[in-house]
């Protein structure tokens, strides 16, 4: 018993690991080290941002710069003589309306591939899987003349719908395999169950399938909602007045035409982007990368 | 063999045949196969023939048939005599039902003594038996269900107002007297919490348990008053009556429909013709097979193809083009202001809309033989009920991928066939309005390394090849080794660092970038610490090395965030059972990451970590918004290029900033055949594409 006898409270030492000898206490202080530097890389280029944004001795083009005045007139001047809350209503509208599109759409689709066997499945499957390789911007030239040819039929047609059109078309086929690989993972004897039950078709998917891929649905509603606040390239192709810009596109003038150059005002405007998707990312960073993960690994 | 000897349903049983003509006409084909004398046989066959209409079972069928003709002219009048008879107040589903009634009585009487003429009548008079035996139970459902119904609402005047005060009262007393206990026990609970004798979590729970109590004791007792009580009655009743008529007369349809796949159909037809004959007429051939309800929506795509698909590819209704044909031309010879662009999409348009009205004519044309084909061996057609029931079997992920597909057609198909014709054609800033075709000229000059816009095309190749390489491979290793020292057991703060390294994935790229840039111009802040820490004044973004490093210096920086999220989450799913058995053996630490981190990571995150090579081979943004591809060679890159565009970046500059839409179009088909023809391989190999769930 003796082997047991608690000697001195001093000596206790409670952790499971072992305890450390000098050359892991060097090996545990370097990787501290590194840790630590590359927060500073990461934080310094950010913390510019923000610095600048409220600095209110920035003229025109940012500079390094040491005097600091607290101010909010690069917040005033976005707001004033930007059409920065234009921008941010476009971005919105069109998230909005590409993430309900695409939920409806592909829940459908995700659903029919993965409980039904009908003819020319796998072929199709084959060809959603090679055309979400082929990027968005492959078919640039037409964008423009499609749009140009419906609104001559559909004169509501406007560009941004045409853009929401895209990127709805786009996000199909890789949400579709996604989501099927969800779906999948759902035991078929519900189905059954609710088939013997006599549910519908619609039925299960209404009732019994499309809850229990909520989270799944959810993530993919967020990606496409994400999806157009982070892409330049369309936006840019297609619209081309500044009362239609999104928010990449509007922000890019304020750093690229001499007319209407104005670096802290953009970083301004990137901070207030930037600040709720921040916390949305960083609240949701669990879900967001299981569904990113659990999309691939079945794939 | 023409005719067979017998006939059969769906599952393969077999039937004798009631028509004695077709009998000996197999018999006598079989005859046909097995003897040696072919020619006296089929002198036999031909005069069997020649006799069809003197033969003594056609004259009885002939006699049957008018006779039919005769009781349905009569049935029609009797059944006008009856409705008439019936009392108007009956709700008009029951009128249905009885005529229905009517009318299978008066026909089980009469098919009854032909059903060992011909199986038509024999299906009749089961089709009539059957609904005979089950209509009056729902007559009978209907009406007890009705008079039950009268009768509650005939209580709802008797009951007396008096009394039901009183009861309100009651209740009311009742629901003061509950409240009162449900107010005691919270507050006993909560006193309870307050002494700490339960959890916050088992407070929350009781008090809600209490809730549903007290509101369900109040339901129970609000039952009291008769007023509610007959209320929720009616309710019920209204609700039984409306689904038990709906399933009472699905069972009596599925078990005619069950009836119907057990009696056979005979017919003189021997070769499936009807779909060859009417298959340009979607619809047609559905009715005549007398598949009504059917033939109509197939009529619908006869609509959209006679009246859409085939005027637009004719060039009707097109908006400049002139369907198929604009895509031969593309706008040659043609008006001033028609654009080859605008012939050539609406060419492609057209092209769809004919693929899918071949398509629509294709199922209809299938569907038609299939009818006639089994109807030949002795299969019934499918009625309404069944087609309809199929359809929302079988058909139901045609439905609802449609929608996609429509998306997908004029989102992606469209664009891309466009993009793949482009390049087949002379399409530059000389020919904007009218260009034609020049056959693969275009590749020709890419693959050479030729003309204005081939020339560069092989430096930025090979510059993309190596951004890809690099800038990826840096983004994993980086992002790796810090998920690692993070996971580290010794670490404090790990969420801390956690939360810092994902912010550059969480920060829009757009914006880090575009920051990025301002601070490395010739009067931002990082080119002023440069120049602080090396005396020089560096100007990166002029300097087409220092550009490449620092552009792939940033991409380490964003994308490392990236793929440090996501092999934290593997690191943290490994069992830990796997180190302390590697300990056990003597593992180093180096062999602990070697032979059982880095593998599991790599395993499950391998397909996102190709997908990040593939992003960065198309990634534009940071290219485009950094530098715009600059800085500008132009003894090197020409005009048209910078010397960190990559590929994407140079088809922008192509096809949007100079107007050489042809080579961009070509090179776009180059690179996406190739993306394309990389994830074929990957796909084909991966498990999940061999599985046969897929």
């Amino acid at each position: 018993m003796k082997l047991f006898k608690r000697k001195n409270k001093d000596d206790l030492y409670l952790s499971d690991k072992q305890p450390l000898n000098f050359a892991g206490k060097i090996n545990l202080s370097l990787i501290y080290i590194v840790l630590i530097s590359w927060s500073i890389v990461i934080i310094w280029p950010l913390y510019q941002m923000v610095v600048s944004a409220f600095n209110g001795r920035q003229g025109q083009y940012l500079r390094l710069n040491d005097v600091f005045e607290f101010s909010l007139e690069h917040f005033h001047y976005l707001f004033s003589e930007t059409l920065y809350l234009t921008w941010v209503k476009n971005t919105i509208i069109i998230a909005v309306t590409t993430a309900v599109l695409t939920l409806i759409i592909v829940s459908f689709t995700g659903y029919a591939y993965s409980r039904y066997r009908f003819k020319g499945r796998k072929a199709s499957l084959m060809a959603i899987m090679l055309i979400q390789t082929i990027p968005s911007f492959a078919g640039i030239t037409a964008y423009f003349t499609i749009h140009s040819i419906v609104s001559d039929l559909v004169p509501m047609f406007s560009r941004q719908m045409m853009l929401i059109l895209i990127y709805t078309g786009g996000s199909i086929a890789s949400n579709t395999f996604i989501l099927k690989g969800y779906i999948d993972s759902i035991s078929p004897e519900l189905d059954d169950a609710a088939k013997i039950d006599g549910c519908s078709n619609l039925q299960i998917y209404r009732l019994i399938i499309m809850p229990i891929a909520r989270p799944m649905l959810a993530i993919i509603a967020l990606w496409s909602f994400i999806g157009p606040f982070m892409d330049y390239l369309l936006p840019r192709v297609l619209l081309t007045s500044p009362q239609s810009y999104t928010l990449a596109a509007g922000l890019f003038t304020l750093i690229n035409d001499f007319r209407t150059i104005n670096q802290p005002a953009f970083a301004a405007g990137g901070l207030l982007t930037a600040i709720p998707i921040v916390i949305l990312f960083i609240s949701l960073r669990k879900q967001l990368v299981s569904g990113l993960a659990q999309g691939s690994v079945k794939g | 063999m023409k005719y067979d000897e017998f006939l059969y349903d769906e599952i393969g049983n077999e039937y004798e045949r009631k028509d004695l003509y077709l009998l000996q006409l197999a018999q006598l084909y079989a005859k046909l196969e097995n003897t040696s004398n072919k020619s006296e046989i089929k002198a036999e066959i031909k005069k069997h023939k020649q006799s069809k209409d003197k033969h003594d079972y056609n004259l009885k069928l002939k006699a049957y048939k008018e006779e039919e003709r005769d009781f349905y002219k009569k049935l029609r009048s009797e059944i006008k005599d009856f409705s008439n008879s019936l009392d108007k107040s009956i709700s008009p589903k029951e009128k249905d039902l009885k005529k229905q009634l009517f009318k299978a009585e008066k026909k089980e009487n009469f098919y009854i003594d032909y059903t060992d003429l011909t199986y038509d009548a024999e299906f009749e008079y089961k089709k009539s038996k059957l609904i005979v035996e089950q209509i009056p139970e729902i007559i009978e459902f209907i009406e007890s269900g009705r008079s039950d119904l009268e009768k509650l609402k005939e209580d709802k005047k008797d009951i007396d107002e008096n009394n039901e005060n009183q009861i309100k009262a009651e209740i009311e007393k009742y629901k003061t007297e509950q409240k009162q206990i449900l107010d005691n026990e919270i507050s006993r609970i909560k006193e309870m919490r307050r002494n700490n004798r339960i959890s916050k979590k088992a407070e929350k729970n009781e008090i809600g348990e209490l809730k549903i109590k007290y509101k369900q004791a109040l339901k129970l007792k609000s039952f009291d008053s008769k007023t509610r009580t007959n209320r929720e009655n009616i309710k019920n009743k209204e609700y039984e009556i409306k689904t038990g008529l709906k399933q009472k007369i699905w069972v009596l349809k599925s078990d005619i429909a069950d009836m119907k796949s057990k009696t056979p159909v005979e017919t003189h037809q021997s070769v499936p013709l009807i779909g060859y004959l009417t298959f340009l007429l979607p619809g047609l051939g559905q009715i005549i097979n007398k598949q009504n309800i059917k033939g109509l929506f197939f009529f619908i795509l006869s609509l959209f193809i006679y009246m859409i698909a085939i005027p637009y590819g004719l060039g009707y209704g097109n908006y400049q083009g002139d369907g198929i044909s604009g895509l031969i031309t593309l706008a040659e010879g043609g008006m001033r202001l028609d654009k080859s662009l605008i012939f050539m999409i609406e060419g492609i348009i057209a092209m769809f809309l004919l693929i899918l009205a071949l398509l629509f004519i294709y199922i209809s044309f299938k569907d038609v033989k299939k009818v006639e084909k089994n109807r030949i061996r002795g299969i019934r057609p499918n009625n309404w009920f069944e087609t309809n029931k199929k359809i929302k079997d079988e058909g139901f992920p045609y439905m609802v991928s449609s929608p996609a597909l429509f998306v997908i057609i004029f989102t992606v198909l469209v664009p891309i066939t466009t993009t793949l014709l482009l390049s087949l054609t002379g399409m530059d800033p000389k020919h904007q309005s009218k260009f034609s075709w020049v056959g693969i000229d275009n590749y020709k000059l890419i693959a050479l390394g030729k003309g204005l816009a081939g020339e560069v095309f092989w430096h930025i190749f090979l510059w993309t090849i190596i951004w890809t390489i690099v800038a990826t491979s840096l983004a994993i290793v980086l992002g790796f080794f810090l998920a690692l020292l993070v996971n580290n057991e010794r670490i404090r703060g790990k969420t801390f660092f956690r939360s810092i390294f994902i912010l550059p994935w969480a920060v829009p790229a757009f914006i880090s970038i575009m920051f990025f840039s301002i601070m490395f111009s010739s009067t931002g802040a990082l080119t002023e610490i440069i120049e602080f820490i090396t005396g020089k004044a560096i100007e990166v973004k002029s300097n087409p090395t220092l550009t490449r490093v620092v552009l792939i210096l940033l991409q380490g920086w964003l994308g490392s965030s990236y793929v440090f999220l996501l092999s934290t989450g593997v690191l943290q799913a490994i069992p830990e059972d796997l180190y302390e058995a590697a300990d056990i053996d003597g593992a180093t630490s180096w062999q602990r990451i070697r032979r059982i981190t880095l593998p599991i990571v790599l395993f499950q995150t391998a397909p996102l970590l190709v997908g990040q090579y593939t992003f960065n081979f198309n990634n534009f943004s940071i290219i485009y918004l950094f530098n715009g591809g600059g800085p500008f060679n132009t003894s090197k890159y020409g005009n048209l290029a910078g010397s960190s565009d990559l590929l994407i970046s140079y088809i922008y500059k192509l096809t949007m900033d100079n107007q050489y839409q042809a080579i961009g179009a070509a090179i776009t088909a180059i690179i996406s055949l190739g993306l394309m023809f990389f994830a074929f391989l990957g796909y084909r190999n991966s498990k999940a594409f061999k599985e046969e769930r897929l």
